[in-house]
């Protein structure tokens, strides 16, 4: 195996122990919102893993806009170059 | 009791720096800066006064809204000195030490006419270390900076002048929205603190200085006006429309840009809208939350800013479409980043949570949700540009072949303590919460609040790791994004262009006729000089005409009497 690919290897075994370990701690708040009463501004905010929601549909949101703003105001690297 | 203005002192330091060899100017550049910062001991109070033309300047006046940003902005000016310890070049260090006194001196002016004279002074020795970048592209960014800041402090001087002509006080404090005088002083705020349209100069210029540079950049210019806005503008409800757009739009634009220089940038915008929704509320909290969420930001965004700089100095690029896997070849660097983008993300035990639920809880208290939601939307988005694009980009997504390896070591010592520090005011908030502006009894560490901020952060990268997975994560693209620099570099050149050439093309006939006309006047002139009716010939036209004008002025005076 070339050092290439074994870099390449190295770095997906990295990403696969990160998703492993944000699953487990997914796992721990998710079961931490049965017993802790988390006090908002609003009963939105005290719903059921709210924040939980809130960050994931945020998330998806944001790199969604990002991807359309990209037709409208993403131009080539020499653009003021003139 | 008089004493010097701290940072005055770094001022005038900053002249005999190139006559002191390399390392000595180093101990010597901390040694100014420990002086000035002794200089904070002396406590609360007005200290020194100077009476001109009628007025009292008040050049150093500190209270407990100065002190945490003098002492942050002394902590930065020592790292950005400890950053740049390999740099042999005595022009950068003598442009950085002079521009973090400035801004320190700005911190103690006492009046508008001394805030402006630091004001300004901020602008013209800050634009050398963009232009200590040494390239064209830096060139013209540098003079778009400087045309900003200027027109910033000639806004302040104009907004200043009409308050001592209308009410005689030019005293640097508390007022309202209510004439032109303080719409002119919030608007010069303004610009500096980058507010959304006018904040076109920081994504322009910051990205464009030195690896070493752009460090000094981000702690000063920006943090200076959020003091400005929390001294004279506290509890204006239109900062927090304007703050709650300056967390919100930039997280978009972050997305999409390749210079991981320029996403910090976009970063410390949103940043800036944080402490702007915060003076907006202007509650005693608040204004804890504005003062400890900057101070805790200059240290995480310089974090951000060295790391990258490392990156920079040692690849020579921080375009994401040509990093990555750096982690192996760069580990410190890599630890450092993932530090600062944790702090910036607001995780507990890190520093950016300690000083954001300040700001979030005295949100909350006014009922405004609509900016609280803003404001939480927003804390996602700095997790995704700064928490997450940044570390990933450079440090791991695929290997980009590099051959490199650790930067200098004063960059990882600077690297190392601003680190620790961030983990630190993590760990103990108090050491922060002990010299913010008003008494502060907060526990940012409560089960409820902890457990909210990690289900928003892990399931936010949850989204994260979802996408990579699917492919979904849009692909870094070498390109530049539009930004509000593009009005004036290319709408208003588009539009005016046509307008002056029809404007020169006039002016341009108009002297053609006139030159027309003069050839004739001299044609008679020369004809009277060489042959004239009596007397001697005239030696010269200019003779001539002082003797035509001389003779005319006879005749009134004579007429006259």
């Amino acid at each position: 195996m070339s050092d290439q690919s074994k870099q390449q290897t190295a770095l997906q075994r990295l990403g696969a122990k990160f998703t492993k370990t944000l699953l487990l701690i997914s796992a721990v708040l998710f079961v931490g919102d049965f017993f802790i009463h988390r006090h908002g501004y609003s009963a939105l905010e005290e719903s059921f893993m709210f924040p939980a929601v809130f960050g994931f549909l945020a998330f998806l949101f944001i790199v969604q806009v990002g991807k359309w703003l990209r037709f409208a105001i993403m131009r080539k690297e020499d653009y003021y170059d003139d | 009791m008089t004493s010097l203005p701290p940072g005055l002192i770094m001022i005038l330091a900053a002249a005999l720096l190139p006559f002191i060899p390399h390392v000595w100017r180093q101990i010597y550049m901390i040694g100014a800066i420990v002086a000035s910062a002794y200089g904070l001991t002396i406590g609360a109070g007005t200290h020194f006064v100077w009476s001109v033309l009628g007025y009292e300047l008040i050049l150093y006046k500190a209270d407990h809204l100065s002190l945490p940003f003098a002492i942050i902005f002394h902590i930065a000016a020592a790292l950005n000195v400890i950053y740049s310890w390999h740099d042999r070049n005595w022009q950068q260090h003598c442009a950085s030490l002079s521009y973090a006194g400035a801004a320190i001196a700005a911190l103690h002016a006492g009046d508008f006419v001394s805030l402006f004279v630091w004001w300004e002074t901020t602008a013209v020795t800050s634009v050398f270390l963009i232009l200590a970048s040494n390239t064209e592209r830096a060139r013209s960014a540098a003079m778009r900076y400087l045309v900003f800041q200027v027109t910033s402090g000639v806004i302040l001087l104009a907004g200043a002048a009409i308050l001592a002509s209308s009410t005689g006080n030019i005293e640097f404090t508390r007022m309202q929205l209510d004439s032109l005088a303080s719409w002119l002083i919030f608007i010069a705020f303004g610009i500096k603190a980058a507010f959304p349209f006018l904040n076109g100069w920081l994504q322009d210029a910051y990205p464009e200085a030195t690896a070493t540079g752009t460090v000094a950049l981000s702690a000063f210019t920006t943090k200076l006006a959020i003091y400005a806005l929390a001294r004279s503008f506290p509890g204006t409800e239109l900062l927090i429309w304007i703050g709650a757009a300056m967390t919100a739009l930039p997280v978009f634009f972050a997305v999409i840009e390749n210079d991981l220089r320029r996403v910090l940038a976009f970063s410390l915008n949103n940043q800036l809208g944080f402490m702007v929704v915060a003076v907006g509320v202007g509650s005693e909290l608040a204004i804890n939350g504005a003062a400890a969420h900057a101070f805790v930001h200059i240290l995480y965004k310089a974090l951000l800013f060295m790391s990258m700089g490392a990156v920079l100095h040692q690849v020579g690029t921080v375009k994401a479409s040509e990093l990555g896997g750096l982690y192996r070849k760069m580990p410190f660097t890599m630890v450092c980043c993932i530090i600062g983008a944790m702090s910036i993300s607001a995780f507990p035990l890190f520093s950016g949570f300690v000083a954001k639920s300040l700001t979030m809880s005295a949100l909350g208290d006014t009922g405004m949700m609509w900016a609280y939601f803003v404001l939480l939307f927003a804390s996602a988005g700095v997790l995704e540009h700064s928490g997450i694009k940044i570390p990933y980009f450079a440090f791991f997504a695929h290997d980009s072949k590099h051959e490199t390896g650790e930067a200098p070591v004063g960059m990882r010592v600077a690297m190392g303590i601003a680190a620790f520090l961030c983990v630190t005011i993590g760990v103990f908030p108090s050491l922060l919460y002990d010299i913010l502006p008003y008494a502060v009894d907060y526990h940012p560490y409560d089960a409820a609040h902890v457990s909210s901020q990690m289900q928003l952060l892990i399931f936010a990268m949850l989204a994260f790791v979802v996408l990579i997975r699917l492919r979904l994560y849009p692909p870094e693209i070498p390109s530049v994004v539009l930004n509000s620099d593009w009005f004036y570099r290319r709408l208003f050149p588009a539009i005016g262009s046509p307008f002056l050439r029809a404007v020169m093309l006039v002016w341009g006939s108009f002297l053609c006729q006139t030159r027309g006309y003069i050839t004739a006047f001299q044609h008679i002139l020369d004809r009277v000089m060489h042959s004239p009716i009596a007397g001697p010939t005239v030696s010269g036209r200019a003779v001539l005409i002082q003797g035509g004008l001389l003779s005319l002025l006879l005749l009134l005076l004579y007429v006259a009497a």
